[in-house]
């Protein structure tokens, strides 16, 4: 475009930018100054302390972390989100290396038709899954939602990673079939390797997405207590008049950290099409 | 010899897609069937149990299957069956919408909204002459300005009104419609802004702003928690309170009136979707050839007419499986409105709130009043709806297009 920028289109440029980056940031750094302040008091009419820590303490994050089962909730979504993982990725990569190299009767339509099979939408399918897993008594059991959550990831990451074989030349793997290689050996020891970039973002996605799962999670594992994931705890945290909101916000502090220095690091790969080829035009 | 590699070739096949299509039988085609089956049956929570004597529901219900059956539920309540007419839940869901007044105001919409349906039609019936006499933008604008003429002409707010009064079904699924025929451009027009900014050269302070701007996107995967954020900000004693009084202004409680509570609802989901806009714009733009801007500037084309002439039709391909995609999961779109309004503010027992969408519909009528056999009815129809959706708008963007494929 212009190789110099008017003054005038540069100020509000730089305008749009610094409101749209307070916007942006303002509700994570309001979480973090609420867990900051002791007790109840988020009520404040000091204008200063609404934006900046005039009073810190680490009274919530150590009730949080000593006197409530939040630790044992951060354990039990890392156990499903993981699990989750491992699972899609065992099923989804198979999937999608067939898709993307096998010719056969419904490679063309068979994506799509899941696709669009997908879209029954989840909320409502709950109650029939939620019967299935009774009946095999999955039911209240971390398990039971790791298989919940896989069938629901599965289609995007085997689409996801589908896009990503398609761009990894097919030549290796024919020179690996004339020298004897059959189709399992060229999946595991030729394709896997290269699609080692793109199988860590999916990994990554499909675990952020069991880290923040809340439907399934609430109407799967409704309780005891010491089996909920952090998401449900939370949402009952937050609704509970009894418990100040302080200590909500130190939980939330402690679960969004570790997601936005993840999307921080990521941020580069995310640019240039988060999917990495399996969406395009 | 032919027939036996042919086998040995689709076993090796059904063995890599297998496991895929085992757990969509499971958890996606069986609760399917599961709900047209229950749609058609008189369940609720004075009917909760299954009656294993009844073929189909032997069949369907996992607790009749032998082996399964001791983890049964026992409760008290009559065993559901068959109503009649069979089709009593989908008449209720649907209310009066075979009446004549109110098919006569759903042509009403169908007619103020047939231009813009048409534009890709009448585009492409232009595209295939030699001589294009008309752009593509006049044709969209002509469309949008014929759709407004006859939505005045036509009274099209009091059509609407009519088909939202005619059932809960058309309700929650209006206000769906609209919900996302709000958020999906303001996702697109935030994004591309700040794509935009972000890509003029000689920007001080870009990569802190990039950094930034993805901040909600990370917060979108915790959403139902942030939302609870966002959710405070509005309450009586929340933070656009404190700020109002201290200019002396006594705010109100926001949520509780349903045009601004709506409006929140936009508004947070906006803050959580931009980022993936800005982020796929960003991208399409560095593929953008500078030639092409340098060439335009000496043909003495201005900002508006390069933005509209080259910018935008060259990152169509990179935007359109963005919007289809985004399109599919606002229509789906729960946790964070069930986390700000529970789909209220109520108006009325029994009937679906002023921001309650088709999902949170759904979850409040079967975990709030357990109507499991009426939900049946409502996933069945809004399956159908989005199942042809999809298909069709997979279509459009050709987002299943391998690398090889033309």
């Amino acid at each position: 475009m212009n190789r110099k920028t008017k003054p005038i289109v540069r100020i509000i440029q730089y305008f749009v930018l610094i409101i749209a980056a307070f916007v942006a940031l303002y509700p994570v750094w309001f979480v973090i100054l609420a867990s900051g302040r002791p007790g109840g008091r988020l009520f404040t009419l000091n204008l200063t302390s609404m934006f900046f820590p005039t009073e810190w303490s680490f009274e919530n994050y150590k009730i949080m972390l000593f006197d409530n089962p939040f630790v044992l909730w951060l354990r039990n979504s890392f156990i499903v989100a993981s699990c989750t993982v491992v699972a899609c990725l065992l099923v989804a990569t198979s999937a999608a290396f067939a898709f993307s190299r096998f010719k056969f009767y419904g490679r063309n339509w068979g994506l799509v038709l899941f696709l669009a099979i997908q879209s029954f939408p989840g909320v409502l399918s709950l109650v029939p899954i939620a019967q299935l897993l009774t009946a095999v008594g999955l039911y209240r059991n971390l398990f039971g939602l790791v298989l919940a959550y896989v069938a629901g990831t599965l289609v995007f990451t085997t689409m996801n990673l589908k896009g990503y074989f398609d761009t990894i030349p097919i030549d290796l793997e024919e020179a690996a079939m004339i020298d004897g290689c059959g189709p399992v050996q060229s999946f595991v020891l030729i394709a896997l390797p290269l699609a080692r970039p793109a199988i860590a973002v999916t990994a990554l996605f499909a675990f952020l997405a069991g880290w923040g799962e809340y439907i399934l999670a609430s109407v799967l594992i409704p309780a005891p207590d010491s089996l909920k994931t952090t998401m449900v705890g939370m949402y009952k945290l937050a609704n509970d008049i009894a418990i100040p909101w302080g200590q909500f916000a130190a939980g939330a502090v402690v679960i969004i950290i570790p997601v936005l220095l993840v999307f921080l690091w990521l941020q580069r790969y995310l640019e240039g099409g988060l999917t990495l080829g399996g969406v395009k035009g | 010899m032919a027939t036996k590699t042919k086998v040995r070739k689709a076993l090796n096949v059904l063995g890599f897609i297998a496991p895929t299509i085992l757990a969509i039988l499971v958890f996606n085609i069986y609760p399917i069937l599961f709900n047209t089956y229950i749609s058609f049956t008189n369940r609720n929570q004075f009917h909760p149990n299954p009656d294993c004597t009844i073929t189909f529901t032997r069949i369907l219900e996992p607790t009749c299957w032998g082996v399964f059956h001791k983890n049964a539920p026992t409760g008290i309540g009559q065993p559901f069956k068959i109503q009649t007419p069979f089709y009593k839940n989908y008449a209720d869901l649907l209310g009066s919408f075979f009446t004549l007044t109110v098919l006569f105001a759903f042509v009403k919409v169908i007619i103020c909204l047939l231009p813009l349906l048409l534009i890709s039609t009448v585009n492409k019936w232009f595209d295939r002459r030699v001589d294009r006499t008309i752009s593509t933008g006049a044709i969209s604008a002509i469309a949008i300005v014929l759709s407004l003429i006859l939505v005045v002409l036509l009274n099209f707010s009091a059509a609407i009104n009519l088909i939202m009064k005619a059932g809960d079904f058309f309700t929650v699924f209006i206000h769906t419609v609209i919900y996302v025929a709000l958020c999906v451009p303001l996702f697109f027009l935030v994004g591309l802004v700040f794509a935009l900014i972000l890509n003029t050269a000689n920007l001080k302070g870009r990569t802190f702003f990039r950094v930034v701007l993805i901040v909600p996107w990370a917060a979108s995967t915790v959403a139902i928690m942030m939302s609870l954020v966002w959710k405070f900000f509005f309450q009586e004693k929340g933070t656009i309170n404190q700020l109002l009084l201290q200019i002396g202004i006594t705010g109100k409680t926001w949520l509780n009136d349903p045009i601004i509570a709506f409006a929140i609802i936009v508004i947070v989901n906006v803050w959580y979707s931009y980022p993936f806009f800005m982020v796929t714009i960003l991208g399409a733009l560095q593929s953008v050839p500078v030639e092409l801007y340098e060439a335009a500037e000496v043909d003495g084309a201005n900002y508006w007419k390069r933005l509209l002439s080259i910018t935008l039709p060259l990152i169509r391909p990179a935007i359109v499986p963005a919007i289809v995609l985004s399109s599919i999961s606002t229509f789906q779109m729960f946790g964070t409105v069930w986390a700000i309004t529970q789909g209220g503010p109520s108006r009325g027992a029994g009937t679906p709130g002023a921001t309650d969408l088709v999902m949170t519909y759904g979850y409040s009528q079967v975990f709030q009043t357990s109507a499991y056999a009426r939900m049946g009815a409502f996933a069945v129809i809004i399956f159908i709806i989005l199942f042809f959706a999809t298909l069709y708008s997979m279509r459009i963007s050709r987002i299943s297009k391998g690398a090889y494929e033309s």
